[in-house]
């Protein structure tokens, strides 16, 4: 699971975090119209969703504000609160982010001066126009290569200056917060004012915390909004790893590299999958739960194909058996449990009512086979 | 001949008071493996399979010189220790702990690469030599898996290694010298890193790797086979072919970014490069076949 936060920059302009299509209204009043309303869900392509938008009247915030907030839009994306920020002057959008190239296994800044856009997407279309940088995560960020990001994204004197100080900043918080990624998208540059000046204005913020860091970054915990399903999220609190998908099959594999395989050869053989379920490392001794949330799906089958050293098949196989007494699943179950003690787990699994197979493939064109034939044995 | 491990490797073990690091440390022994100390910080004294045990490696190597470390450490303690390691001047390091911290490991290669020691893992298995020595954890006693031969295999992960293992072993050939890289995103050594060493090995004749989506660790083999400087049979297997883009399959390093890592361009780049694909296990077996009947009509 990721743990993602969203930021909130010091100097950004000025907000208003709202529940209700009223209090919407009184912010926008408040910060002044036009007024940008966001709302706040953890994922990105916000503005391409309809999630974002600028309000330039009080009637228009109280109809977007209820859209969002109680509305069928709202409802769909799980919009539970909205950010109102006064609007911003935008000369242009700018693209910055630090994350890590784990072929050079260094950190990297990539920055591009069109912001606003998914990186994956300007990686495929417009590689050329990414600006990279390595930073030596033991010396830490250079100055000289801020300095060389403000000048490649075109920005001069108190700009240069000034992005030189976020850049700095997001630094500190990608070590500080053990950060697979912090993003700042899209980074405005404002028109000039008055007296002439222009600034940077964080429009948006992403900030992913890597997991086998959470024992020393506190407090994170996740979130139901990251997860496709409440399966998965009820899956991600136990440390589960689990996919939602929508077909028959339900795998309970152990093992990623086997699982993913298991997947590939589902669908090789015209079978859908229902969920992606790993109950080998830690969890080889959580059958009986691993069970209960695939049977959440309703499959048709369940398939269990693992092939474990430390996780032992004969405590995996106790487990299965422990779980068919426990859930009396309606669906049939097609099981190929091999590895440390595997001799045992073929009996433990015969005693259960089960046909143990040997092999994965023959495993996976039974479980397909009896999925369409409608689940029954 | 073996690669990265053998019966003359002085090995030390880092956690070995704990219930994996003695249970696996028996295992290494008995296969051959030379296990000379263990080192668990405050159980100085005890001996674990007939290894004595020491506070710290400074303490053990005095009496006990050791040129590898077996890591039976938890990941939040794995950068102390493998850096504790390359601080007696160990050059090889295997550690098994899944779930290091992305920035640990990264200071971790750095360091590695800086001494010129290699670390292999996380997140892996190990390294195993069949019928010689092992550094890790496999079940070599299931014969049908880890029966000896001259098919060096390189993996990114440990369920799947059993399951390909055995599709090596049922079509009629055995296990030169495994290297499990591991399922992290930046692991210790990569891939290409290790094919000098097959290459030069007059004990393989051909090399399995299975890997999945995600990184460019593929590619990278797909490199060294096209520039020349592997120049023996390469028959790879990939998982996660029909995995949705976006989606983190199982391993922390399987997922396809910034329009790189997909199955699809892996697959490109090994058939480019002459290597043979499987698409399914049984396949890497009867590849294989080929792969050797081609060496020989050569």
């Amino acid at each position: 699971m990721n743990i993602r936060r969203r930021t909130r920059s010091r100097n950004g302009p000025r907000r208003r975090l709202c529940a209700d299509a009223e209090e919407v209204v009184a912010a926008a009043a408040e910060l002044g119209l036009p007024c940008a309303v966001k709302s706040q869900v953890l994922r990105g392509g916000r503005g391409k969703a309809g999630l974002v938008r600028l309000v330039k009247s009080g009637d228009e915030a109280r109809a977007y504000g209820s859209e969002l907030l109680g509305g069928a839009l709202g409802a769909a994306h799980g919009v539970r609160k909205v950010l109102v920020e006064e609007a911003v002057s935008i000369d242009r959008e700018l693209y910055l982010s630090i994350t890590v190239d784990p072929q050079a296994a260094t950190a990297l800044i990539l920055a591009c001066a069109d912001g606003g856009v998914e990186i994956e997407e300007l990686a495929r279309t417009a590689p050329e126009k990414i600006i990279r940088e390595r930073v030596d995560i033991d010396a830490g960020l250079m100055p000289f290569q801020a300095r060389n990001v403000a000048h490649a994204l075109g920005l001069e004197g108190k700009l240069s200056a000034s992005f030189v100080t976020l850049l700095s900043g997001l630094w500190k918080t990608f070590r500080d917060k053990d950060a697979e990624l912090v993003e700042v998208n899209p980074l405005f540059v404002t028109k000039a004012d008055e007296k002439g000046e222009r600034a940077l204005v964080a429009g948006d913020g992403k900030l992913v915390i890597d997991d086998n860091s959470a024992f020393r970054q506190g407090g994170a915990e996740p979130s139901r909004e990251y997860f496709d399903s409440d399966v998965a999220y009820e899956a991600a609190k136990e440390g589960i790893p689990y996919l939602q998908f929508d077909g028959d099959i339900s795998l309970m594999c152990a093992g990623a590299g086997l699982t993913t395989v298991v997947y590939d050869l589902v669908n090789y053989e015209g079978g859908s999958v229902a969920n992606y379920l790993e109950f080998g490392g830690p969890n080889y001794k959580k059958a009986v739960r691993a069970m209960a949330l695939c049977l959440v799906n309703d499959p048709k089958v369940i398939l269990i194909v693992t092939f474990g050293t430390i996780a032992r098949a004969d405590v995996m196989a106790d487990g299965i058996a422990e779980a068919i007494a426990a859930l009396k699943p309606r669906c049939p179950i097609v099981a190929c449990i091999r590895g440390t003690g595997e001799e045992q787990a073929v009996e433990t699994l015969k005693a259960a009512g089960l046909e143990p197979l040997y092999d994965t493939e023959e495993a996976v064109r039974k479980a397909v086979a009896l999925a369409k034939a409608g689940g029954r044995a | 001949m073996s690669i990265f491990i053998d019966r003359s490797d002085r090995v030390l073990v880092q956690g070995i008071t704990g219930g994996e690091g003695s249970f696996w440390t028996k295992h290494m022994m008995d296969l051959g493996t030379r296990v000379v100390a263990g080192v668990t910080p405050g159980k100085e004294g005890q001996v674990v399979e007939g290894a004595p045990v020491y506070h710290s490696i400074r303490r053990a190597v005095t009496e006990n010189p050791a040129n590898a470390a077996m890591l039976f450490v938890p990941p939040r303690f794995t950068k102390d220790a493998v850096f504790e390691a390359l601080d007696s001047g160990i050059g090889k390091i295997v550690t098994i702990a899944d779930g290091i911290p992305l920035q640990d490991a990264i200071q971790i290669r750095k360091a590695a690469l800086s001494q010129g020691a290699r670390v292999v893992g996380g997140n892996t298995s190990g390294v195993i030599s069949p019928g010689l020595a092992m550094m890790g954890m496999f079940p070599y006693w299931i014969d049908r898996v880890y029966k000896p031969g001259r098919v060096g295999v390189m993996t990114r992960s440990g369920s799947l290694t059993n399951e390909v293992t055995a599709m090596i072993v049922r079509a009629g050939f055995g296990v030169s010298s495994l290297i499990g890289v591991g399922g992290d995103p930046v692991p210790g050594t990569r891939f290409a890193e290790m094919l000098p060493d097959y290459q030069a090995d007059p004990d393989t004749d051909a090399v399995v790797v299975i890997g999945e989506l995600g990184g460019t660790m593929e590619e990278e083999v797909a490199e060294a086979m096209l520039s020349g400087s592997f120049t023996k049979p390469v028959v790879a297997f990939l998982g996660g072919r029909t995995a949705p883009a976006g989606k983190r399959m199982g391993h922390a390093g399987a997922i396809v970014s910034g329009g790189k890592g997909s199955v699809k361009d892996k697959i490109e780049a090994f058939e480019k490069a002459g290597a043979l694909v499987a698409d399914r296990p049984r396949m890497v077996g009867e590849l294989l076949r080929t792969a050797f009947g081609r060496t020989l009509n050569r």
